[in-house]
């Protein structure tokens, strides 16, 4: 299939370079975001991050949040989180497991393409700290009313396919053959490139350092680091027990907790907003699969094989790619079937190392994949990931500097 | 014939000068005349009506006015709409704190409340003989007039007075009065008349603080009060800062949380009530005072500024140095620029402008005192570092030339004013908290005097502003909480002018007029030659209790001056930190104690004719004193902070008495400034004020 120029997905919308920002992830039980009710941090970050990239809140037309686990007075939800931001305005709550932080920027891009809002807010967030037990009244199940932990229940039980999350990592490198030795080569590298990217710098135009209050209003603590993660060595990765196939402590994510935001405007509205105007950061195209049960970490590659396919690019196309990558099978599958350089994906780190707080992940990735490309000169951003139900999303941006792109 | 430094602000009340109060040996008005003249004599008593009297304004100052007024025999008539909320019930409890319970049921007895239907004067209001309204409706121009209108109809004589916080007195067709929150507290008043009137010298009289501004829209208090609520919303719109956060700021570099203020005040009704005089003042005066966006949706909504309890602030908001300086020129800029305006249309005494907002919008410093401080140069810059950021301010009502006046000696003698006959030299201070522009002030008033070739002087209050001397501004004392070497600094200097009083006059003499004299007050009218007070009055030195070892040398100078046999009580007076009445001080801390008129007959004669009163100048013992004891008979305190005060204190005092007066300065600041950097004082009182304003 021929190359098709210049597609563009919502030709009306705009993500603003520069009005983003992300909180550090640090893992769940380890900082003061175990005591927050995440809604209202993640309204009261998001206001603090606009205020620093210089972007009054009054812009702000509509709100998309999104998250995964529960949280104290959801039902309000996004006017809540708005007024949490000290911005009265409307907007809707989505959710789609770990896919919520590409697809709340996508239906943000809708929403602005659709004419109704020229400035749509995402805000993606989680807590996996102390996560809600919820009470089920299930009149045809024999204990007729089920508790459920909701972030490690769901993980360990798919009720769709019967399985825990766990054991489609298992499934899927068992269909792959994949090698455990590659993947710990693979799962060490990702580890390098989150160390280096954090050394040279490049994390500070993401990531923005939060201080939380308690109820009297004084220091609980700083969230200016992804706690909880451990410098690893191959030597290490090669020690470490094996949970099933390719899947050891090490190659797999782990839970944290966290926030990530980025507008959505006009082509107007983002020269206006952005801090460099000249960047123009477009909505290409997106991909969505379900592949078979309890076969979940290929999905995101079979989703980019969609997306290539519907676009007629390929992965020659891309400057930057991004992979959520839960367990570290997930880049092998990738890298594998695409025959492409494990190593030229995640090039700033990914959640296999940072954690896993569920609704803001591919918020992050997404903004460190923008300002990666940025920093090439412009070029395709493909970001992809896995999420539950053995769902694979794919999405792709392009951005351009001064009007041209790698 | 009096000559002063400055206009003295008792003046401006038509009541003439402090001289002349202690010359004439009387207050210039009498209350119970004033009573009379306002609500006729005994016979014919009339009475107050206050409408709108459910409202916040209406219900505070019917408390106030009608606890001074009840024992005049004047009833107060509550004038209110059918099934409007009931304000006056609810004052009840704060009474009896304040009062006592018999006095509050009095109070209350007194109190007849009358509805009616807006459009008609109640028929049985004639039974009442309404003599004065106070009129506290809501804020609707024609509705006041139509309001004024009827009552003049049924009660051509009736004096009417508007509360209104915008309207001009020449719109609404009636004086003003518009008072402070919190009315059942704050006693000043912002008054609008050609002269002064009876009315406005029967609050002066009952202990209330009238002051005369002119009649402009909105008055005083509110360009300053909406405005710096005004400058807090537009960094808001530029920074997103929360309201709670720019409030921190704002009582960390002015003084006063204007946004918790409208919260605390009643959000629905205060936030229209800033949105409207912001208004009016923008249609008149322009950009500067345009209201923003967030403050229209508000004053439609009554929505709280800060978010409600269960989402009390999570994410902390920090600013580095520069964007401080930036939040100044917001905040600053726009305040200096109003004040520009203020003092360019001459809106009142300037230590009027400068005392409404320390004393009814929570300023730490006056405005003015802190553009005197700045000086002319940074101030101009900082307003048109604010134009920049806000361009249209810039095209309106900026009148920098206003602040190249900053010599003149209104400008110069914002809190201590000096004036005199020829022989008595009479210096006010109208600040109830000596700090170091009082400081600096009262040196000014000293060297004034000396150059007129005054000997003989009078320090006292003004009789106006401040009703009590309540000791040192303790803000002043922040810096020294980490610099020994400042906390020095400020007890030496203090110390220093208080001894100027004793040194560099024949005869002085300190006079307490008001209700309390405590503290750094206390120490320096000690420093007179004489001391009187009238007797309800209460003095001490709390010292211990905040906690902080006294500086302007209470440790040794009422000793020097007190026989041995009374020192017990000085130790207990400093160890305990409880204060004692006046009659009770006498001959150990005073020289004399009686009756206002009495006091003020001794307080002349003693400044005109010295030792040939019959009170004896004690004389000050410049030696070594022996024999300090240490039984205060206090028992020991269980608050470890409260007994290494004592004991600081107590160091203090045998130290500084040890030695000749000439270095018994030096040994009291040292012990002074040493006990400010202990953890005892920095986690005590200051300390935790100054966490709370200071550390943001």
């Amino acid at each position: 299939m021929a190359m098709k120029k210049n597609i563009e997905m919502f030709p009306r919308a705009r993500i603003p370079y520069g009005t983003w920002g992300s909180s550090f992830f640090p893992a769940w039980q380890t900082s003061a975001l175990a005591e927050v009710n995440i809604g209202q941090f993640a309204g009261e970050a998001m206001n603090r991050i606009l205020g620093i990239r210089k972007v009054p809140k009054s812009e702000l037309e509509y709100l998309i949040i999104g998250s995964t686990i529960p949280w104290h007075w959801k039902f309000w939800n996004a006017p809540l989180v708005a007024s949490c931001l000290g911005h009265r305005i409307s907007g809707f709550h989505m959710e789609q497991a770990c896919a919520t932080g590409l697809q709340a920027v996508l239906l943000a891009g809708a929403e602005v393409q659709s004419g109704s809002n020229d400035v749509a807010g995402v805000l993606t967030f989680d807590r996996t700290s102390d996560s809600p037990v919820g009470v089920f009244p299930e009149r045809r199940a024999y204990e007729r009313t089920m508790a459920l932990s909701d972030v490690w229940d769901n993980f360990g039980f798919d009720p769709a396919a019967g399985h825990a999350m766990i054991t489609t990592a298992g499934n899927a490198a068992r269909k792959y053959r994949l090698d455990r030795k590659e993947v710990e080569e693979l799962t060490f590298c990702r580890y390098q490139q989150y160390f280096d990217t954090k050394a040279s710098g490049f994390l500070d135009r993401v990531l923005v350092p939060l201080e939380v209050l308690n109820v009297q209003g004084r220091f609980l603590g700083i969230i200016d680091d992804d706690v909880g993660v451990r410098k690893l060595t191959l030597d290490g990765l090669r020690q470490m027990r094996e949970l099933d196939t390719c899947v050891t402590t090490g190659m797999q994510t782990h839970a944290s907790d966290g926030m990530a935001t980025l507008l959505v405007t006009t082509a107007e509205k983002a020269k206006e907003l952005s801090p460099r105007p000249e960047v123009v950061i477009q909505f290409v195209a997106k991909a969505e699969v379900r592949t078979h049960p309890a076969m979940m970490p290929e999905s995101p590659t079979l989703a980019v094989q969609k997306l290539l396919a519907r676009t007629g690019l390929s992965m020659a196309d891309m400057a930057v790619v991004k992979n959520h990558n839960p367990f570290a099978i997930n880049d092998a599958i990738f890298a594998k079937v695409m025959e492409y350089d494990w190593r030229e994906v995640n090039k700033t780190g990914c959640s296999l190392v940072w954690g896993h707080p569920q609704g803001p992940t591919l918020t992050r990735m997404l903004i460190e994949g923008l300002e990666e490309a940025v920093d090439l000169g412009g070029g395709l951003v493909l970001l992809f990931g896995c999420a539950a139900g053995d769902v694979g999303i794919a999405g792709l941006f392009r951005v351009t500097e001064g009007g041209e792109s790698k | 014939m009096t000559k002063s430094i400055r206009q003295s602000t008792l003046q401006t009340l038509g009541l003439g000068s402090v001289t002349d109060v202690f010359r004439s040996g009387r207050l210039p008005v009498d209350t119970g005349d004033m009573v009379d003249r306002v609500f006729g004599g005994p016979g014919n008593r009339g009475s107050l009506v206050i409408s709108g009297a459910n409202g916040i304004v209406g219900a505070g100052k019917l408390m106030q006015l009608t606890s001074r007024l009840e024992p005049f025999g004047v009833r107060s008539v509550a004038l209110s709409r059918a099934r409007t909320a009931d304000g006056i019930g609810p004052q009840y409890p704060g009474l009896v704190e304040a009062l006592g319970k018999e006095r509050a049921d009095r109070i209350m007895a007194n109190i007849v409340r009358v509805k009616y239907d807006g459009a008609n004067v109640p028929e049985d209001l004639n039974k009442w003989q309404p003599r004065f309204l106070l009129e506290a409706i809501p804020e609707i121009l024609e509705i006041k007039k139509a309001h004024y209108k009827i009552f003049r109809q049924a009660f051509p004589e009736i004096e009417i007075r508007s509360v209104t916080s915008g309207f001009p007195s020449s719109e609404l067709g009636v004086g003003v009065m518009h008072p402070a929150f919190p009315h059942q507290t704050n006693k000043v008043w912002e008054i609008v008349e050609e002269d002064p009137s009876a009315v406005t010298q029967l609050l002066w009289a009952l202990g209330l603080v009238p002051v005369p501004v002119s009649d402009d829209w909105s008055f005083v208090l509110d360009v300053l009060f909406c405005g710096v609520t005004l400058a807090g919303l537009r960094y808001h719109r530029v920074s997103n800062m929360p309201f709670w956060k720019i409030d921190k700021y704002v009582r960390k570099f002015v003084g006063p949380n204007p946004f918790r203020a409208h919260d605390v005040i009643g959000a629905k009704g205060a936030n229209f009530l800033t949105w409207s005089c912001l208004r009016h003042l923008a249609e008149k005066y322009g950009g500067l005072f345009r209201p923003t966006p967030e403050l229209d949706e508000r004053q439609e909504s009554g929505q709280n500024w800060y978010p409600p309890n269960h989402f009390r602030p999570l994410v902390n908001w920090r600013m580095n140095n520069e964007e401080e300086d930036e939040f100044l020129n917001w905040i600053q800029g726009a305040l200096f620029q109003m004040t520009s305006l203020l003092l360019h249309e001459q809106r009142g005494h300037l230590s009027h402008i400068n005392a409404i907002g320390e004393l009814c919008a929570q300023f730490r410093r006056g405005i003015l005192a802190v553009i005197r401080s700045l000086g002319t140069d940074a101030v101009i810059k900082r307003v048109e570092a604010y134009h920049k950021l806000y361009p249209e301010a810039g095209g309106s009502c900026w009148y920098p030339a206003v602040f190249e006046q900053l010599d003149s000696p209104e400008w110069q003698q914002l809190y201590v004013n000096a004036e005199h006959e020829g022989n008595v030299g009479v210096i006010t201070i109208s600040r109830e908290t000596y700090n170091s522009d009082v400081d600096a002030e009262l040196n000014r008033a000293i060297d004034w005097l000396k150059a007129e070739g005054i000997a003989n002087v009078i320090v006292t209050g003004d009789f106006h502003l401040s009703t009590q001397m309540v000791g040192a501004d303790t803000s002043e004392f922040y810096p020294a909480l980490d610099d020994v070497e400042e906390g020095r600094r400020v007890a030496e200097t203090w110390s220093v002018t208080a001894r100027r009083l004793n040194d560099e006059f024949k005869v002085s003499v300190g006079f307490v007029n008001g209700k309390r004299c405590l503290g750094a007050f206390l120490e320096l009218l000690t420093h007179c030659h004489y001391l009187v007070a009238v007797e309800d009055a209460v003095l001490g030195m709390p010292e211990v209790t905040l906690p902080v070892v006294p500086g302007m040398e209470s440790c040794h100078w009422p000793f020097r001056k007190t026989d041995r046999t009374r020192w017990a009580k000085l130790i207990k007076l400093l160890l305990s930190g409880e204060s004692v009445k006046a009659k009770d001080a006498v001959d150990w801390l005073i020289d004399y104690s009686g009756p206002m008129q009495d006091s003020l007959d001794t307080v002349w004669s003693l400044a005109t004719n010295g030792g040939a009163t019959g009170l004896p100048m004690r004389s000050l013992d410049e030696g070594v004193l022996e024999g300090i004891g240490a039984d205060a008979g206090l028992e020991a305190s269980d608050n470890p902070a409260t007994e290494a005060a004592r004991k600081a204190i107590m160091e203090s005092v045998r130290s500084s008495c040890s030695v000749p007066l000439s270095e018994a300065l030096d040994i009291q600041a040292k012990h002074s400034a040493g006990f400010t950097v202990t953890s005892y004082c920095r986690e005590g009182s200051i300390g935790a004020d100054r966490a709370r304003t200071m550390l943001v």
